[in-house]
């Protein structure tokens, strides 16, 4: 009989490891993950699936004005069917959509990844450009896939124009 | 008898080093019910294993 009890309780054990293991095969694992990588100056900064959890919102990106800044956008099918969605990206500017960059259909395979890339001139957003005494102006990239809503705020700043050296 | 012993030692060990490395890769995808259930099951994966020990005289 104790013997019995004593095997009951190494048995439970397995039973909660297995549980452990299934939950982050299923929850943790299983599902359809998003990436994005926005310009951060020079460098390239990465949005994982996990921060847009805690902020659908994030906004980070920053651009001088005059570059041509290019987003990428990678989205991770760990799923055993095909994903499919529309994807739609457009930029705002006080709540009033400025241009749409990107609209197409995405199909993925089972364990699969897709990736899409746009870029945003500021010359075609901001013609007259910005005062580097001036605060940077702020734009909204709104993603839309499916029902999915991700949104990241640029800001475009102004450069200092150096005088080139005389002689 | 001893050899027993190491062996569930080393066993309990590399489980615990799956479930580690399972929990600092993926643990951040998990969503707030699969957190609170992954610590409920861990809670009672040790308190089961030490109701073990406690069976086996430790």
């Amino acid at each position: 009989m104790a013997t019995k009890r004593k095997n009951l309780y190494l048995y439970l054990t397995l039973l909660c490891f297995i549980g452990l293991i299934v939950i982050f095969i299923v929850d943790g694992y299983l599902g359809v993950y998003d990436t994005l990588y926005v310009p951060m100056g020079e460098r390239e900064q990465k949005v994982e699936a996990d921060q847009w959890v805690q902020s659908p919102q994030y906004g980070m990106a920053e651009i001088g004005w005059g570059d041509k800044a290019l987003f990428r956008y990678e989205v991770d099918n760990r799923q055993f069917s095909t994903y499919k969605a529309d994807i739609e990206v457009s930029v705002w500017h006080s709540h009033q959509k400025m241009r749409d960059l990107l609209s197409q259909p995405m199909s993925i395979a089972p364990f699969k990844k897709g990736q899409f890339e746009w870029s945003i001139d500021t010359t075609e957003l901001l013609p007259t450009g910005v005062s580097v005494e001036g605060r940077p102006v702020e734009y909204t990239v709104i993603i839309k896939r499916g029902e999915i809503e991700r949104k990241v705020i640029f800001s475009i700043y102004g450069y200092a124009k150096v005088p080139p050296p005389p002689g | 008898m001893r050899l027993d012993y190491i062996l569930i030692g080393f066993g309990i060990l590399l489980c615990l080093a799956g479930v580690g490395y399972l929990a600092g890769v993926y643990v951040k995808y998990l969503s707030e019910a699969g957190k609170i259930i992954s610590l409920l099951l861990t809670v009672g994966m040790f308190a089961f294993l030490g109701k073990y020990f406690e069976g086996l005289g430790w």
